[in-house]
């Protein structure tokens, strides 16, 4: 088959794959082609809003595995393609020295077993950076059940590396994926997880020290085809964040990808479901939250109305307003709509005169949801009453039919906060 | 009261911003042209720029503001929006006064629309660092062409000329006549003036790399995610000319 056909069809296939981060690695280009941008790089945007920085694609989409979610499933009637390591390295090359992508996403079908499988992907990542001298991104995906020490051979070439946990919960798992079991994607997760860390100590006493993922690992997650809760894909989440030092971890809304009577039938993906997640997520990185903080037993899943942050402070309004002037800034971070570099902001500027209001506006803080939560030079914007009702009504999208708020969610500052997620800029 | 005009270069503002402050007295204007009511009695004076005053004055600033503040007015110039030289003096008239804090003043009305202006300029050289696409043309090196809004090439040159270290490349700024060009295995770049008088005549892959990557990126999208108002917000209409992609 021609190689356009081939590339297509792998595209295709590998499109489910939610990570397109090309960030958290830096490297230098010595004497070859290439770079990494610590900060990342987004190339284009397709006409589902995520961004393209990365040539995703997998060596071949033939899989000995019949995973009921997955599009190369055994048993599904698709057509099938391969490339070899040597045709995946001269396109990321082609495309690279074009400024197309930062840089190239490796993922596979299993064909053989875990080890050839791991070695093929291998091959081409050592070949891009050998043969080509190429020192842009890499992702590499570990093949669950691969040898520790393919694991730590792909994690020499690849910036970044990552094992899909699929499913929150083994029994799931077992239901969905019957071939691949718990421990076999554990396990090179572990792996990876101690070599990252022993990396890191290496190379802090000595420069020379060989990298591994300097960019980490993360994981992806199936939400919506199996019954667990968003309190159970939280934990699950932070455990990975607390214990094994993921970069990141991506959720992907379940869409049918061809029914099969293990599935549910939704009517749509739970996209606002995923959203919710994404900002959970975000609260427990980067916001100082616990995850027991943003969810309970009690209340095992997230409001769909109103962001994570909000429902937090709803529960919690025996804690607000807090003065924008005097407010430490891990309690400014928990104001719902103030993010990371409003905060930063806030106390930069404060220092230097006391706020009101309207310089908050200067600032470019977002007022629409802080102004509830907040009071500066010891005024409020507002007379309301700190009152869960009164203000979630004004703190919710305004009603409209269903559908509509499906899309409408992705505009204004909820959906910069969403595109960001996918865009892996932060 | 005094119309200030320079040749529209960074040292040409600074040269200036220099003779400004030595002057001690408030401008009328400062621009590249004289402004159509200078008013009668306004004296227009044209400065010749001093490189070597350019110089020390934003040693100076660097100095006794702060880098970051340099480079705040650097960054501000390159947006090239009408005004913006007495946003600049404004700026560095309150510096002088404030020392290191002016950068902490964000909020000042003299502070924000630098402020503003340079973030505007670093986002959109940011964003043109994943937007160039190069085309491999029948001569051997790759070319670019842009339309950003502000002049935003000699932002991106560094990171261009590290990038593809071992490629001939040009990027060029179209609406200016500007490009940045650079030759393989030499350091640096070079600034200089271009205008094309015909369209570059492609190497005989090209065609094929342009058609695959556009096949490829024509399968990315999921449809039951179409959400094409976000696209739009993240690859505007007026960048699209350029992407092959599009």
């Amino acid at each position: 088959m021609e190689l356009e056909k081939r590339l297509v069809i792998l595209a295709e296939s590998a499109k489910y794959d939610v990570s397109c981060a090309s960030s958290g690695s830096k490297r230098y280009n010595r004497d070859g082609i290439g770079n990494a941008a610590s900060c990342g790089i987004c190339h284009s945007w397709t006409s589902d809003g995520r961004c393209v920085s990365l040539l995703k694609v997998l060596l071949t989409n033939a899989c000995i595995y019949d995973c009921a979610y997955c599009v190369n499933r055994r048993s599904n009637d698709v057509p099938r393609a391969s490339l070899t390591p040597e045709e995946v390295a001269e396109l990321t090359i082609g495309f690279y020295r074009r400024n197309y992508i930062e840089g190239l996403f490796l993922s596979t079908g299993v064909v053989h077993g875990p080890d050839q499988t791991m070695e093929l992907l291998i091959r081409a990542a050592r070949l891009l950076r050998e043969t080509h001298r190429f020192n842009g991104y890499i992702h590499l995906k570990l093949v669950p059940g691969a040898d520790p020490l393919l694991v730590e051979q792909a994690g020499r070439f690849a910036d970044r590396v990552s094992v899909n946990i699929e499913l929150p919960t083994r029994e799931s798992l077992k239901l969905l994926a019957p071939d691949k079991s718990r421990e076999a994607i554990i396990g090179p997760m572990r792996t990876a997880s101690g070599l990252i860390t022993r990396s890191r100590e290496e190379r802090k006493v000595s420069r020379k020290a060989p990298l591994f993922a300097p960019a980490g690992q993360s994981t992806q997650l199936i939400v919506g085809a199996t019954p667990e809760s968003d309190l159970q894909i939280i934990r699950l989440a932070e455990g990975f964040y607390n214990r094994l030092g993921m970069k990141r971890v991506y959720y992907s809304a379940f869409i049918p990808v061809a029914g099969g009577n293990r599935l549910p039938a939704l009517p749509v993906p739970p996209l606002v479901r995923e959203h919710r997640l994404y900002q959970a997520d975000w609260l427990l990185r980067y916001y100082g939250f616990a995850a027991h903080e943003v969810l309970d037993d009690g209340r095992p899943d997230l409001d769909l109305a109103v962001d994570p942050k909000c429902g937090w402070a709803l529960r919690h309004l025996d804690l607000f307003p807090v003065e924008v002037n005097r407010a430490d800034y891990e309690v400014l971070l928990r104001v719902p709509g103030i993010g990371v570099r409003s905060a930063k902001r806030i106390v930069r500027a404060r220092r230097q005169q006391r706020l009101s209001f309207d310089d908050l506006a200067k600032l470019g803080v977002v007022l629409k949801r802080a102004r509830y939560f907040l009071t500066a030079r010891g005024k409020r914007l507002d007379d309301l009453d700190m009152n869960e009702a009164v203000l979630r009504s004004r703190l919710m999208a305004p009603a409209t039919t269903k559908k509509a708020r499906q899309l409408s969610l992705f505009d204004g500052a909820g959906g910069d906060e969403l595109a960001s997620v996918l865009t892996g800029e932060l | 009261m005094t119309c200030y005009l320079y040749d529209g270069t960074f040292e040409g503002v600074l040269t200036v911003l220099a003779l400004v402050r030595e002057a001690g007295e408030e401008p009328n204007s400062i621009g590249t042209t004289a402004p159509a009511q200078a008013g009668l009695f306004a004296a227009i004076v044209r400065v010749e720029t001093n490189e070597e005053v350019a110089e020390r004055l934003l040693d100076e600033i660097g100095r006794r503001l702060s880098p970051a503040t340099a480079a705040h007015l650097y960054h501000a110039f390159l947006s090239e929006t009408e005004g913006v030289e007495m946003h600049l003096h404004r700026y560095l008239r309150l510096g002088w006064r404030e020392g290191r804090r002016l950068d902490s003043l964000l909020s000042h009305e003299s502070v924000l629309p630098v402020h503003q202006l340079a973030r505007r300029v670093r986002h959109e050289a940011h964003r043109m660092k994943g937007f160039v696409r190069f085309r491999k043309v029948r001569e051997g090196f790759y070319y670019a062409a842009l339309e950003p809004d502000h002049r935003v090439l000699s932002l991106m040159a560094p990171h261009f000329a590290d990038r593809f270290f071992d490629q001939h490349w040009v990027i060029h700024d179209v609406r200016r006549n500007l490009a940045i060009v650079h030759a393989a295995r030499r350091e640096g770049w070079e600034e200089v003036s271009l205008e094309l008088t015909g369209a570059p005549v492609m190497s005989e892959r090209e065609e094929w790399f342009q058609s695959l990557w556009r096949r490829y990126f024509d399968r990315l999208a999921i449809a039951a995610r179409h959400n094409p108002r976000l696209q739009q917000s993240k690859v505007p209409l007026k960048y699209r000319r350029h992407l092959v992609e599009f």
